[in-house]
């Protein structure tokens, strides 16, 4: 049994701070570990700094203050390459609008999660199918996006996360433009996920949702309140 | 940081952005298409009339040199000296010598056409040597060999030929010098640098000499010569045809008139390759505006490239590729019009067909230079996209 009380990600005092005019202080002075296999919800309204925050410890974006360390790498001493390849490795990302490509099948969408880490197409693509069996579409391979619904390209875009195998998977509302039903399944997916090991840190607007995980992290106004 | 995204892969992610909107860049890429068509197609005509010119100038040589006398002051003709052949033949590099008389006959078809109607063609003596120094071939029949120069025979420049509505020689055929029947016993090719030859009737000294009693007192004089010392010859051909008054002696190369006319033609074919260049312009502006369109679309596909691990320069290639591929399929296509432009005309105007391929390789990297230029600042524009922007809702 592995132990769960390595910490993996480190906030340290973040802020950040959109220049505007006028500024707005999205997240502020937020500190929070979080430990290797943590299943972690952000709530909050929108606007309270939630997506800001998944994209700071996703490394999209970068803090104004403070310091994050990951896998205990302070990532302030990254390159923005270094960056990059840190993000195709070690995370996983899944948005709300899914993000596929819409000129590739199911398959070939998933096997771009490789496409930066030097793997050869037949390689990837073998990856891919895998990744899509696992949760759930082998018979969708060969179709378009628009083929698919919304359930179904919301697993694609899980598979395309996941078939890099990242320690971390950031999930950004994922189930927001999904109904009950593929949003139940989507959520089952994650907490699975959680199960085999996976860091899972995801935003939600279904406090439902939230509750079924170990740690809810709510946000006011870029602070943490809960 | 080594870049990890092979270059195969590379292509297929930038094949991908151009296939995906397939209308737009057949449109895009339009305009990089006609420019390189129409280098292509110009440089292509002006090399195959080029080819055509030199296969031409091979054929009759460069080395013909015709000396006539000056025009007189008041527009009389002048005369040669006496004894003018044996003195141009004595110059060393002198190959063959001939010479002709031209003469006012009027020329008719028959009888029945008033005198008054010469229509343009003069009548020339001629000796038999002509037609081989001045590179002559006959479309039908025989030229005034020795022997028939003395009887009422006759041979028909091409455009005389036409002219006269002679096209074949099937039949006897007769036309009326001055008031006397002449047989017609042949029909020249264009002669293509002596336009004036073309427009002539031509018969023999001693048929001229009884008949209309023209003495062998030569008009022009025809000269080949080592082609090596041709420059020299021109210098020293007028001094000796007429060494009191060399200025009074026209010496001219009849090839010359050729090359001054493609040196005409060099400066058309110029204005057309500016064209051509701005239409490339203009298809190098439509391509980056088109992708820096693209780039603003496809925030969502960069955000994503960039959280699936791909770096700055990674986004770059991409779109610079992109772009460089955009006007690669233009600049093909503009080659393969442009060249089907020149093998239609070249068929069409019966020239030989020659595509420079250096200029054809010039003009596909020319394009793909093109496509770098425009693709670099929406490529870098791209680059420049924060991946947490790219993803935002």
């Amino acid at each position: 049994m592995k132990s769960k009380t390595k910490t993996v990600i480190s906030l340290n005092n973040i802020s950040k701070v959109y220049k505007g005019p006028p500024p707005v202080k999205a997240v502020d002075k937020i500190s929070l570990d979080i430990k290797e296999g943590d299943l972690v919800s952000i709530v909050g309204q929108s606007g309270s700094g939630k997506s800001t925050l998944l994209n700071m410890i996703g490394l999209l974006d970068s803090t104004t203050e403070g310091d994050i360390e990951i896998e205990g790498q302070d990532i302030s001493t990254l390159s923005d390459d270094e960056l990059s390849k840190f993000r195709g490795e070690k995370i996983g990302f899944i948005f709300q609008s899914f993000f596929l490509l819409p000129g590739l099948t199911a398959q070939e969408n998933v096997a771009e999660g490789l496409l930066y880490q030097g793997i050869k197409r037949e390689e990837r693509l073998k990856r891919a199918a895998k990744v899509l069996e696992e949760v759930g579409l082998v018979e969708r391979l060969g179709h378009l996006p628009k083929e698919l619904s919304g359930g179904e390209q919301q697993r694609v875009a899980i598979a395309r996360a996941l078939v890099q195998n990242p320690a971390f998977v950031l999930a950004d509302e994922p189930t927001g433009n999904l109904d009950k039903k593929s949003g139940d399944n989507i959520l089952k997916i994650l907490k699975d996920l959680n199960k085999q090991g996976k860091t899972v840190i995801m935003i939600t607007h279904n406090l439902d949702h939230a509750k079924k995980f170990k740690k809810v992290v709510k946000l006011v106004d870029g602070k943490i309140v809960a | 940081m080594k870049q990890k995204l092979k270059i195969v892969d590379l292509f297929m992610v930038a094949l991908y952005g151009v296939k995906a909107r397939r209308g737009r860049a057949t449109l895009t890429s339009i305009g990089i298409g006609i420019g390189i068509a129409a280098i292509v197609a110009v440089t292509g005509i002006s090399a195959s009339g080029r080819a055509d010119l030199l296969a031409t100038l091979e054929s009759l040589g460069t080395n013909l040199i015709k000396a006539s006398p000056q025009a007189g002051f008041f527009g009389t003709q002048e005369k040669l000296p006496d004894g003018v052949l044996g003195m141009v033949e004595r110059i060393g590099p002198v190959q063959e010598v001939t010479s002709t008389t031209q003469t006012d006959l009027l020329v008719r078809r028959t009888d029945f056409i008033s005198e008054f109607e010469g229509g343009g063609i003069s009548t020339v003596v001629t000796s038999p040597e002509l037609l081989d120094v001045v590179g002559g071939n006959l479309s039908e029949g025989r030229f005034i060999k020795s022997g028939l120069g003395d009887i009422p025979v006759t041979v028909l420049g091409s455009v005389t030929a036409s002219r006269l509505g002679i096209t074949s020689l099937a039949q006897p055929t007769r036309i009326l010098i001055e008031n006397e029947w002449f047989g017609v016993i042949g029909i020249l090719d264009e002669l293509k640098i002596h336009p004036d030859l073309d427009r002539s009737v031509f018969i023999g000294y001693g048929v001229a000499k009884t008949l209309f009693n023209i003495d062998e007192e030569p008009t022009t004089i025809y000269v080949r010569s080592n082609p090596t010392y041709i420059e020299d010859v021109v210098e020293v051909l007028a001094p000796s045809m007429n060494p009191e008054n060399p200025d009074q002696v026209s010496v001219s190369r009849p090839s010359d008139a050729l090359e001054a006319q493609e040196a005409a033609e060099v400066a058309f074919t110029n204005l057309l390759l500016g064209l051509g260049s701005v239409a490339l312009l203009v298809g190098g502006v439509a391509i980056a505006n088109v992708m820096i369109m693209s780039v603003l679309e496809r925030r969502m596909e960069i955000g994503v490239r960039r959280s699936i691990g791909a770096t700055r320069k990674e986004i770059r290639y991409q779109f610079l590729l992109e772009s460089i591929l955009l006007s690669g399929v233009g600049g093909l296509v503009g080659v393969l019009l442009g060249a089907g432009i020149t093998l239609g005309y070249t068929k069409y105007t019966n020239i030989v067909f020659s595509i420079p391929l250096l200029q054809v390789l010039g003009a596909i990297l020319l394009a793909l230079l093109i496509g770098a230029l425009s693709g670099v600042y929406p490529a870098i524009k791209a680059s420049k996209i924060q991946p947490a922007e790219a993803v935002r809702k």
